[in-house]
């Protein structure tokens, strides 16, 4: 569209009219999107062309006029009150004729609670077919981070209930605090930096927490980026966000969910006077461990010593034995034993004369008894 | 000079020793030799337990004495 301006000299004026469809046009390249918003104000009447409300933002009160044509918005038949909430698919426009800015809505769709718990269960079943909740993403929580960090509302219970638990448990435990905006629409945005914030700080495990609020107030933790970053955080986190019964979606996505704060702090620490007791137990259990090795190698170191001294006496006595049974068998097998018997050696000339015809009658021999012996001749030979 | 065996390697030693010695295989000088460093391994041996036990006690004392 061209706009004409008028030339007063060095001065370029526009006419109001010029000036509308200069804007007007420059609108119309924006974009259509949704809005969320309550209606209030609706304005419906028969010789209209157009149905009229406002949309308005109950974070912050802000207001947004919208037109929308009247049999279209009829069509719908959603029995509209004040106060619903909606969503609304439009275009910005400017009403030329009085310079006013509005939404013109091409689509309306109400967004109830049920409508939200369909989106946030879409939303759910979307990042679980990624596999951001799967178990096996799960990360063991340290047993003893060296920092803690902790995001939360700046005067919250919730970082009250943590804290205290955290030194109760551990007096000595480090915890760098992020506050941040824990609700409304700037909450998702300003939790994921105070996540990155914390993890740049080198804390070893998160404690992302939130006391208990309306489904509406707790709607930033279901939030999908806050999800995928709570998932891709680099270090552990766990999420105590509401009450029991409720189940944010960045609970499933955390490595570990506590049902309150306080349980939360209670998974991060181990209880210091715990840990002490269960020290002391295990030095017990060392000392009674090492004594009794000591004991069974002393035994053992005994008994072997026992034997030593045993051996060489036990084999003197076994070489004693053998020696007298040898000493035995020697005297057995001497002849001196045989002549003990009766018999008799004959030597002649010093040999042994064995049969008759070794020797000659009249012949001189020697005979050795078992006592001495005597000298004899020879008779006969046979 | 060679390196004291370890406690482990003496009392290996020592049973060794026993174990000749009871079987009676070795010869009468050998036996006297077997039975005079079994009485070292023995003192060695001893030397080190009764030095772990000293250790035990003074470790338990020291142990006693931080308890909070």
């Amino acid at each position: 569209v061209k706009v004409e301006a008028i030339d007063y000299g060095d001065r370029r004026v526009y006419s109001v009219g010029a000036f509308n469809r200069g804007i007007a046009s420059w609108l119309s390249r924006l974009p259509t999107v949704w809005v969320e918003g309550e209606i209030t104000e609706l304005r419906r009447q028969v010789r209209w062309a157009s149905v009229f409300f406002t949309l308005k933002d109950p974070a912050d009160g802000a207001c947004l006029g919208v037109s929308m044509p009247r049999g279209q918005f009829d069509g719908l038949r959603l029995d509209l009150k004040d106060g619903d909430r909606v969503h609304v698919y439009g275009r910005p426009e400017l009403f030329e004729a009085r310079g006013e800015f509005r939404l013109r809505a091409l689509s309306l769709e109400r967004f109830g609670l049920g409508e939200h718990l369909a989106a946030l269960e879409r939303l759910k079943q979307k990042l679980a077919g990624e596999g951001l909740f799967a178990a096996e993403r799960k990360r063991p929580l340290p047993f003893l981070p060296r920092r803690i960090g902790l995001v939360t509302g700046n005067d919250a219970a919730a970082k009250r209930d943590v804290l205290t638990t955290i030194t109760a448990r551990f007096p000595a435990a480090n915890v760098l605090v992020g506050e941040t905006y824990v609700q409304g629409p700037r909450a998702p945005g300003a939790i994921i930096e105070t996540l990155r914030a914390l993890c740049r700080e080198d804390v070893d495990v998160i404690v992302l927490a939130r006391g208990g609020g309306s489904f509406e107030d707790l709607l930033p933790f279901s939030d999908e980026r806050l999800v995928r970053a709570v998932a891709a955080c680099p270090v552990p986190v766990v999420t105590a966000v509401g009450h029991e019964q409720d189940t944010p979606l960045c609970d499933l996505a955390a490595d570990a969910r506590a049902s309150t704060p306080s349980m939360a702090a209670r998974l991060v620490v181990p209880d210091l006077a715990e840990l002490l007791q269960r020290l002391d137990r295990g030095r017990a259990g060392l000392e009674r461990g090492a004594r009794r090795a000591l004991e069974r190698e002393r035994r053992r170191l005994d008994r072997a010593h026992e034997r030593l001294d045993r051996a060489p006496r036990l084999l003197l006595e076994r070489g004693r034995a053998r020696l007298e049974h040898a000493g035995g068998r020697l005297r057995a097998l001497s002849p001196h034993a045989t002549l003990e018997r009766g018999y008799a050696i004959v030597r002649s000339e010093g040999a042994i004369v064995r049969s008759g015809g070794a020797v000659e009658p009249g012949q001189q021999v020697d005979v050795e008894l078992a006592e001495g012996g005597f000298g004899a001749r020879v008779e006969e030979t046979r | 000079v060679t390196e004291e065996p370890t406690f482990e390697a003496a009392q290996k030693e020592l049973e060794e020793i026993v174990h000749r010695l009871e079987s009676g295989e070795a010869p009468l000088d050998e036996a006297l030799r077997l039975w005079q460093r079994g009485e070292e391994l023995y003192r060695l041996c001893k030397d080190r337990l009764d030095a772990a036990e000293g250790k035990i006690e003074e470790l338990a004392s020291r142990a006693e004495a931080a308890k909070p």
